[in-house]
Protein backbone atom coordinates (compact mmCIF):
# COMPACT_ATOMS: atom_id res chain seq x y z
CA UNK A 1 0.00 0.00 0.00
CA UNK A 2 2.42 2.67 -1.14
CA UNK A 3 0.42 5.75 -1.89
CA UNK A 4 1.98 8.77 -3.59
CA UNK A 5 0.99 10.99 -0.65
CA UNK A 6 2.58 8.64 1.84
CA UNK A 7 5.80 8.64 -0.21
CA UNK A 8 5.72 12.46 -0.08
CA UNK A 9 5.70 12.31 3.72
CA UNK A 10 2.01 12.92 4.38
CA UNK A 11 0.10 10.93 6.98
CA UNK A 12 -3.44 9.56 6.80
CA UNK A 13 -4.56 12.28 9.22
CA UNK A 14 -3.38 14.92 6.74
CA UNK A 15 -4.98 12.97 3.90
CA UNK A 16 -8.23 12.86 5.88
CA UNK A 17 -8.14 16.60 6.59
CA UNK A 18 -7.80 17.42 2.89
CA UNK A 19 -10.53 14.96 1.90
CA UNK A 20 -12.91 16.39 4.51
CA UNK A 21 -12.20 19.96 3.38
CA UNK A 22 -12.86 19.17 -0.30
CA UNK A 23 -16.13 17.45 0.65
CA UNK A 24 -17.19 20.52 2.66
CA UNK A 25 -16.36 22.78 -0.29
CA UNK A 26 -18.60 20.75 -2.59
CA UNK A 27 -21.74 21.08 -0.48
CA UNK A 28 -24.86 22.99 -1.51
CA UNK A 29 -24.46 26.70 -0.83
CA UNK A 30 -26.94 26.70 2.06
CA UNK A 31 -24.87 24.12 3.93
CA UNK A 32 -21.40 25.27 2.93
CA UNK A 33 -21.01 28.20 5.33
CA UNK A 34 -21.80 26.13 8.40
CA UNK A 35 -19.53 23.34 7.19
CA UNK A 36 -16.64 25.73 6.51
CA UNK A 37 -16.46 26.48 10.22
CA UNK A 38 -15.10 22.98 10.74
CA UNK A 39 -12.10 23.81 8.52
CA UNK A 40 -10.39 25.51 11.40
CA UNK A 41 -9.71 24.16 14.81
CA UNK A 42 -8.80 26.23 17.81
CA UNK A 43 -6.57 25.11 20.61
CA UNK A 44 -6.00 27.21 23.68
CA UNK A 45 -2.99 26.49 25.82
CA UNK A 46 -2.87 27.40 29.48
CA UNK A 47 0.44 26.73 31.18
CA UNK A 48 0.24 25.63 34.80
CA UNK A 49 2.75 26.42 37.50
CA UNK A 50 2.61 25.24 41.13
CA UNK A 51 -0.84 23.77 40.65
CA UNK A 52 -2.36 27.01 39.31
CA UNK A 53 -2.85 28.35 35.81
CA UNK A 54 -0.04 30.74 35.04
CA UNK A 55 -0.90 34.46 34.60
CA UNK A 56 -2.21 35.60 31.27
CA UNK A 57 0.94 37.26 30.01
CA UNK A 58 2.75 33.93 29.92
CA UNK A 59 0.02 32.64 27.57
CA UNK A 60 1.18 34.97 24.86
CA UNK A 61 4.84 34.26 25.58
CA UNK B 1 -34.58 -28.00 1.33
CA UNK B 2 -37.93 -26.65 2.48
CA UNK B 3 -37.05 -27.62 6.04
CA UNK B 4 -33.96 -25.43 5.89
CA UNK B 5 -36.01 -22.60 4.44
CA UNK B 6 -38.66 -22.93 7.17
CA UNK B 7 -36.04 -23.11 9.87
CA UNK B 8 -34.54 -19.87 8.58
CA UNK B 9 -37.93 -18.18 8.56
CA UNK B 10 -38.54 -19.26 12.15
CA UNK B 11 -35.10 -17.98 13.12
CA UNK B 12 -35.80 -14.64 11.43
CA UNK B 13 -39.15 -14.34 13.19
CA UNK B 14 -37.55 -15.10 16.51
CA UNK B 15 -34.97 -12.42 15.97
CA UNK B 16 -37.62 -9.85 15.12
CA UNK B 17 -39.82 -10.74 18.08
CA UNK B 18 -37.09 -10.23 20.66
CA UNK B 19 -35.06 -7.32 19.36
CA UNK B 20 -33.75 -6.40 22.80
CA UNK B 21 -31.46 -9.41 22.80
CA UNK B 22 -28.50 -9.01 20.55
CA UNK B 23 -28.86 -11.68 17.93
CA UNK B 24 -26.03 -11.79 15.50
CA UNK B 25 -28.67 -12.20 12.79
CA UNK B 26 -29.24 -8.49 13.16
CA UNK B 27 -26.60 -6.09 11.96
CA UNK B 28 -26.44 -2.96 14.06
CA UNK B 29 -24.93 0.01 12.29
CA UNK B 30 -23.42 3.04 13.96
CA UNK B 31 -22.50 5.59 11.32
CA UNK B 32 -21.22 8.93 12.55
CA UNK B 33 -19.08 11.81 11.40
CA UNK B 34 -17.81 14.95 13.10
CA UNK B 35 -20.77 16.80 11.60
CA UNK B 36 -23.63 14.37 12.22
CA UNK B 37 -24.72 11.01 13.57
CA UNK B 38 -26.58 9.17 10.83
CA UNK B 39 -27.28 5.81 12.51
CA UNK B 40 -27.00 4.95 16.18
CA UNK B 41 -26.99 1.16 16.57
CA UNK B 42 -29.78 0.92 13.98
CA UNK B 43 -30.58 -2.46 12.45
CA UNK B 44 -29.94 -2.46 8.70
CA UNK B 45 -29.69 -5.11 6.01
CA UNK B 46 -26.58 -4.18 4.05
CA UNK B 47 -23.77 -1.63 4.05
CA UNK B 48 -21.38 -0.99 1.17
CA UNK B 49 -18.20 0.88 2.01
CA UNK B 50 -15.24 2.16 -0.03
CA UNK B 51 -11.89 1.31 1.55
CA UNK B 52 -8.21 1.23 0.67
CA UNK B 53 -8.43 -2.54 0.52
CA UNK B 54 -11.26 -2.24 -2.02
CA UNK B 55 -14.98 -1.57 -1.79
CA UNK B 56 -16.96 -4.22 0.02
CA UNK B 57 -20.47 -5.02 1.16
CA UNK B 58 -21.31 -6.01 4.72
CA UNK B 59 -24.23 -8.27 5.67
CA UNK B 60 -24.99 -9.75 9.09
CA UNK B 61 -22.47 -12.38 10.22
CA UNK B 62 -19.70 -10.79 8.17
CA UNK B 63 -16.23 -11.82 9.24
CA UNK B 64 -14.76 -9.30 11.75
CA UNK B 65 -12.88 -6.66 9.78
CA UNK B 66 -11.03 -3.39 10.16
CA UNK B 67 -10.57 -1.10 7.16
CA UNK B 68 -9.55 2.46 6.35
CA UNK B 69 -12.14 4.47 4.44
CA UNK B 70 -11.42 5.99 1.08
CA UNK B 71 -13.32 9.06 -0.17
CA UNK B 72 -16.48 7.66 -1.77
CA UNK B 73 -20.03 6.52 -1.40
CA UNK B 74 -21.32 4.52 1.56
CA UNK B 75 -24.58 2.76 0.68
CA UNK B 76 -26.93 1.67 3.43
CA UNK B 77 -29.84 -0.68 2.67
CA UNK B 78 -32.36 -0.73 5.51
CA UNK B 79 -34.62 -3.65 6.40
CA UNK B 80 -37.33 -2.44 4.01
CA UNK B 81 -34.84 -2.53 1.15
CA UNK B 82 -34.59 1.26 0.93
CA UNK B 83 -31.18 2.42 -0.25
CA UNK B 84 -29.56 5.59 1.08
CA UNK B 85 -26.28 6.97 -0.22
CA UNK B 86 -23.77 9.05 1.72
CA UNK B 87 -20.42 10.50 0.75
CA UNK B 88 -17.62 9.97 3.27
CA UNK B 89 -14.33 11.82 3.18
CA UNK B 90 -12.24 9.38 5.17
CA UNK B 91 -12.25 7.47 8.42
CA UNK B 92 -12.55 3.88 9.52
CA UNK B 93 -14.94 0.95 9.40
CA UNK B 94 -15.10 -1.78 12.02
CA UNK B 95 -17.05 -5.02 11.72
CA UNK B 96 -17.32 -6.88 15.02
CA UNK B 97 -18.01 -10.51 15.83
CA UNK B 98 -21.51 -9.69 17.17
CA UNK B 99 -22.43 -8.22 13.74
CA UNK B 100 -22.25 -4.64 14.97
CA UNK B 101 -20.65 -2.25 12.51
CA UNK B 102 -19.11 1.16 13.14
CA UNK B 103 -18.50 3.55 10.28
CA UNK B 104 -16.67 6.60 11.61
CA UNK B 105 -15.93 9.40 9.17
CA UNK B 106 -14.25 12.77 9.45
CA UNK B 107 -16.97 14.31 7.29
CA UNK B 108 -20.06 12.64 5.80
CA UNK B 109 -23.08 13.99 3.95
CA UNK B 110 -26.13 12.69 2.21
CA UNK B 111 -25.35 12.45 -1.49
CA UNK B 112 -28.16 14.93 -2.25
CA UNK B 113 -26.32 17.63 -0.31
CA UNK B 114 -23.49 17.67 -2.85
CA UNK B 115 -23.57 20.38 -5.50
CA UNK B 116 -22.55 18.69 -8.78
CA UNK B 117 -21.48 21.87 -10.58
CA UNK B 118 -19.47 22.95 -7.54
CA UNK B 119 -17.77 19.53 -7.48
CA UNK B 120 -16.86 19.90 -11.18
CA UNK B 121 -15.39 23.35 -10.53
CA UNK B 122 -13.38 21.98 -7.62
CA UNK B 123 -12.08 19.20 -9.83
CA UNK B 124 -10.72 21.60 -12.44
CA UNK B 125 -9.43 23.96 -9.74
CA UNK B 126 -7.42 21.21 -8.07
CA UNK B 127 -6.30 19.75 -11.40
CA UNK B 128 -4.65 23.06 -12.26
CA UNK B 129 -3.28 23.27 -8.71
CA UNK B 130 -1.75 19.84 -9.27
CA UNK B 131 -0.05 20.84 -12.52
CA UNK B 132 1.36 24.02 -11.01
CA UNK B 133 2.44 22.48 -7.70
CA UNK B 134 6.13 22.91 -6.97
CA UNK B 135 7.17 20.69 -4.10
CA UNK B 136 6.47 16.98 -3.71
CA UNK B 137 4.29 17.76 -0.70
CA UNK B 138 2.18 20.35 -2.56
CA UNK B 139 1.84 17.89 -5.44
CA UNK B 140 0.68 15.12 -3.11
CA UNK B 141 -1.82 17.43 -1.39
CA UNK B 142 -3.28 18.55 -4.72
CA UNK B 143 -3.43 14.94 -5.93
CA UNK B 144 -5.51 14.01 -2.88
CA UNK B 145 -7.90 16.90 -3.57
CA UNK B 146 -8.20 15.81 -7.22
CA UNK B 147 -8.93 12.23 -6.13
CA UNK B 148 -11.68 13.43 -3.77
CA UNK B 149 -13.16 15.82 -6.35
CA UNK B 150 -13.24 13.02 -8.95
CA UNK B 151 -15.07 10.77 -6.48
CA UNK B 152 -17.49 13.61 -5.68
CA UNK B 153 -18.32 14.25 -9.34
CA UNK B 154 -18.78 10.53 -9.97
CA UNK B 155 -20.99 10.16 -6.91
CA UNK B 156 -23.16 13.23 -7.47
CA UNK B 157 -23.82 12.78 -11.20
Amino acid sequence: MTNAWRAAGLTYIQYSNIAARVLRESLRTDLRAAAAKRDESHVKFTPWANGKPAPRKSETA
Amino acid sequence: MSFVKNARLVALRGARLSQKRSYSDDMKLTFAAANKTFYDAAVVRQIDVPSFSGSFGILAKHVPTLAVLKPGVVQVTDNDGKLTKYFVSSGSVTVNEDSSVQVLAEEAHNIEDIDVSEARQLLSKYQSALSSAGSDKAKAEAAIAVEVAEALVKAAE
